[in-house]
């Protein structure tokens, strides 16, 4: 943490005169609201935008590199140079995030262990787990870090409603996902394959080998290889999944004291030999034969190809070029999977300068780049998370084990969807989150589509744009708040902020 | 603004094409996909093969007593073939001979993964072999001679499955109440415009889905007002699958040239406890009996329009795991339901529940591969394209695939056999 102590005085006492007023006046959040204002989590006085008819380059890496760009951000980015950010963003420990910490830290079901989650009732849980997310991903000023907490939840999908897993996937999520979203690839699949959710949700504490009889339980094994590390071409073959599977008995979750908490049952285990991709395990390993698994599946060279794609996909363009992903491949399988020395090379490559534009927002992108672009006040309510569902995104939710679809053309039939979004969060008219569309347009200096537009899409308007944009203003005006709300609303629902 | 003046405008926004209303004749296919790999060997049991009671000793569906009218017992079908009892709302639809089952379908994926064999089933592909789009918006591609309309492909749900991929229009949705632009100041119309102006202006990937989408709301607009009740007494299980069939029916009686209608039901993945004539699957089956049930019933009326055919990605194992459940295997039943499809009976060979390679008894267990295949999937696609759809152009939907003889539609004869 950065903030200095005074700076800390100054919150509580801020925070504490508002805590003092009587609570049907101003609520907790309210409170919360104003701090962070007061702190600068708002619009500052004077914002830049982009002027070029390309998308400015900074617009570029802070749309990929963060859920979009918050107003401000790329005054401050220019300033400290690209290079200087992409380092700062790669060092999350040393970021202050106070200001994102007062509205997301709050949910206390986050911080208990498995065995206390099973005390709170299952709407509890999933609200808690699923207003931090949003929360997160918009008021966090460790941008990148939530972007990979992203796409490693997608990678390592659990969906809540499986079985127990939402008990157990708050505890999932710290110390699985956010533990190691920027660390190295073996240490994350090595917590997930020992996490009681991943357990749950892939029936692996369900694998074991009791008696003669028994027959692994390969949901787990397959879905490591296929999903996790390989990739389904990775070259494996059906033996080595039943192999996996194998090595991987025994594995159990606590039921009474200590309940969803993780150990090993030797009596369950296969422990005679096995041979995974070649590797022959001796038998006797007992759990030793876990690490093992792991690191034979994570050393593998289909691994770093298929996380290397993957990665490349999330921040380059669907179809990422092959020089790039050979290049990040090579990167991992040199570092021993350092997450953060593969985001480096990505972000600083030709490739990725190269591909403005060519992502098209999935819902929880489109949403979290509305209420960051807009500076928007919100503590993500039902109204406001009742979009996400809408739109078949929201977090936890992906039934399957491959996450949800990091490409356009699953998501092209939501369009409808997001244009009622967009106007009515530019209207103010979902409740529980704020905008200020005046304040934006004041700090902008804009005084019309052609000024307020770079903004939100990082270059001027085609003429098309402008035309259709200037027509509305021609024959509405939009010198009321109303006009300038749907204005705004206008923008973010055009197709050029439907991409990033 | 009247209702009248609002859809008129709306009509003008849909760009470079008026709207003409497709034949009345038309026919709509309704797709139901069980995703998870659904066990079918406990949906069409066969009870008169003893080796299905020794492979699953807990989960099996016990044989049809005497009677069959018992509430928990399994309902003949043949002498060797009997409907768990939970399909029993679509045990009448079998009898009439407007429900038929191929047995032993599969695909040539051994992958054992939900996606590959999904994503290959829906674009209706050989294994490894890519074909651009999915093997619905490719027969809506190539049927010939009808117009093409936003609500042509329609998917129930959040989003497009791959199986419409390719089509010239597919729209997602859960509910048609849901289809409107919800302006809060009420200024419809120059909002509209501006957005018919900006997606119409567009170039790349969001033209197609732009211009859609107001063209879907015109069409929408008609229907929204009047108020929808089922016919003969149909009651639609009340979740997600039965809300989006009734939204199917009400899209097949407005006969606004929906062709394809896609929707999925989950919870097939039964790895875990099973059950048998009750359970985690017999609830599954439950909703799809019901759900499918009150759909035949609603649309009576329209009975020689509308089939549904139902498919998952691939069977289970034959033999049960020690949690109780069933693992991924590869051949399973497919269901058809309408009054072109050849019903009252089970097509394809009886199952050799033993797959090539497979041997229970022993150690050998690597790469069991289930129920065996005796009938590609895109066989019997291609008889419901063909003898029900109409397509005459099916080399386009499965290029340089040799279709096996299936049974279980007529009006075949376009179709060049292996």
């Amino acid at each position: 943490m950065t903030t200095t102590r005074r700076e800390w005085m100054k919150v509580a006492a801020v925070a504490g005169g508002l805590f003092s007023l009587p609570p049907a006046l101003v609520g907790c959040e309210r409170a919360i609201s104003s701090v962070t204002k007061e702190f600068g989590q708002t619009i500052p006085e004077r914002v830049s935008v982009a002027g070029g008819s390309e998308i400015d380059p900074t617009f570029h890496l802070l749309s990929r590199a963060s859920y979009g760009v918050w107003p401000g951000d790329l005054d401050r980015v220019r300033a400290m140079t690209a290079e200087a950010w992409i380092e700062e963003q790669l060092a999350p420990e040393k970021i202050d995030d106070a200001l994102c910490d007062l509205r997301a830290r709050r949910f206390e079901t986050l911080h208990h262990e498995p065995g206390t989650c099973y005390e709170y009732k299952k709407p509890v849980l999933r609200e808690e787990i699923t207003r931090h997310t949003l929360l997160r991903a918009v008021y966090s000023r460790r941008q990148l870090f939530e972007v990979m907490v992203g796409f490693w939840t997608d990678h390592l999908n659990i969906n809540l409603e499986k079985g127990d897993s939402i008990y157990l996937k708050p505890y999932d999520d710290r110390s699985v996902i956010r533990a190691h979203a920027l660390g190295k690839f073996r240490d994350l699949i090595r917590a997930s394959a020992l996490s009681p959710a991943m357990l749950v949700y892939l029936d692996g504490k369900e694998n074991r080998k009791a008696g003669p009889e028994d027959i692994p339980n390969e949901n787990y094994a397959r879905e490591l290889l296929e999903l996790h590390t390989l990739g389904v071409s990775g070259g494996y073959t059906q033996a080595d999944v039943y192999e996996v599977a194998r090595c991987l008995t025994g594995w159990r979750l606590r039921t009474k004291w200590r309940k969803g908490t993780v150990y090993f049952e030797p009596a369950s285990h296969d422990d005679g030999e096995k041979s995974v991709l070649g590797h022959r395990i001796p038998a006797g390993g007992g759990e030793r034969d876990l690490d093992r698994v792991v690191e034979i599946v994570c050393d593998h060279p289909s691994t770093a190809r298929h996380i290397a794609a993957k990665l490349a996909q999330k921040l380059v363009s669907d179809q990422p070029p092959v020089t790039l992903v050979e290049r990040a491949a090579k990167v991992f399988t040199e570092t021993g999977g350092d997450i953060k020395a593969m985001l480096r090379e990505v972000l600083h490559s030709g490739e990725f300068k190269a591909s403005r534009g060519l992502k098209f927002k999935r819902p929880f992108h489109f949403i979290a780049s509305c209420l960051r672009a807009t500076g928007a006040d919100t503590h993500a309510h039902k109204p406001l998370i009742e979009y996400l569902l809408r739109m078949g995104q929201a977090p936890f939710q992906h039934p399957t084990p491959d996450g949800y679809p990091d490409e356009a053309t699953p998501w092209l039939g939501t369009l409808l969807w997001r244009w009622n979004f967009a106007l009515a969060i530019a209207a103010n008219q979902i409740p529980s989150v704020q905008v200020e569309p005046q304040r934006l347009i004041n700090a902008i200096g804009a005084s019309g589509p052609a000024q307020l537009a770079p903004h939100f899409i990082g270059r001027t308007g085609t003429e098309a744009e402008l035309k259709a944009l200037n027509n509305y203003a021609a024959s509405q005006g939009i010198d009321t708040d109303e006009r300038k709300a749907e204005m705004l609303g206008l923008i973010l629902a055009s197709p050029a902020f439907q991409s990033y | 603004m009247s209702l009248t003046t609002r859809r008129g405008f709306l009509r003008q926004l849909t760009i470079g094409h008026e709207s003409a209303l497709p034949d009345a004749g038309e026919r709509t296919l309704v797709c139901v996909f069980l995703r998870g790999g659904a066990d079918t060997l406990n949906m069409i049991a066969p009870y008169g093969d003893d080796r299905y009671y020794k492979l699953r000793p807990t989960i099996s569906i016990p044989p049809p007593n005497g009677n069959g009218e018992a509430k928990d017992a399994a309902i003949r079908l043949d002498d060797y073939y009997a409907f768990h009892p939970k399909l029993r709302p679509l045990s009448p639809l079998f009898k009439e001979g407007r429900l038929g089952i191929a047995q032993g379908v599969g695909s040539d994926n051994a992958s054992g993964s939900h996606f590959e064999a999904q994503d290959q089933m829906e674009h209706g592909e050989s294994q490894g072999r890519s074909v651009a789009g999915g093997w619905l918006g490719r027969h809506l591609r190539s049927r010939a001679g009808k117009k093409m309309t936003p609500l042509s492909a329609v998917a129930i749900g959040p989003t497009i499955p791959e199986s419409l991929r390719g089509a010239p229009s597919a729209s997602a949705m859960r509910s048609l109440d849901e289809i409107q632009i919800s302006v809060p100041s009420n200024n419809l119309l120059a909002v509209s415009r501006a957005l018919s102006s900006m997606y119409g202006a567009e170039v790349g990937l969001l033209a197609a889905p732009g211009r859609s989408t107001l063209d879907l709301l015109d069409r929408v607009e008609a229907l929204r007002n009047k108020p929808y009740n089922a016919e003969n007494n149909a009651v639609y299980p009340d979740d997600d699958f039965g809300a989006g069939l009734r939204e199917i029916a009400c899209l097949v009686k407005a006969r606004i040239g929906v062709e394809a209608a896609c929707i999925d039901l989950g919870g097939w993945d039964t790895h875990f406890f099973q059950g048998s004539t009750g359970g985690l699957q017999a609830e599954q089956i439950d909703l799809l009996a019901r759900g499918l049930a009150a759909f035949d019933a609603d649309l009576n009326r329209e009975r020689d329009r509308v089939t549904v055919i139902v498919m998952t990605e691939f069977g289970r194992r034959v033999y049960e795991n020690s949690s109780f459940g069933t693992d991924h295997g590869r051949g399973f039943a497919m269901m058809a339901i309408g009054s072109q499809i050849n019903g009252g009976k089970i097509h394809g060979a009886k199952p050799d529940l033993i797959a090539p390679g497979l041997s229970v008894n022993t150690e050998s267990l690597l790469g069991p591969e289930g129920l065996k295949i005796v009938c590609d999937y895109r066989s019997v696609l291609a008889e419901v394209l063909v003898g029900v759809m109409g397509n005459q152009n099916l080399e386009k939907v499965f290029p340089a695939f040799k279709f096996q003889r299936v049974g279980l539609a007529s009006n075949v004869y376009g179709l060049s056999w292996r």
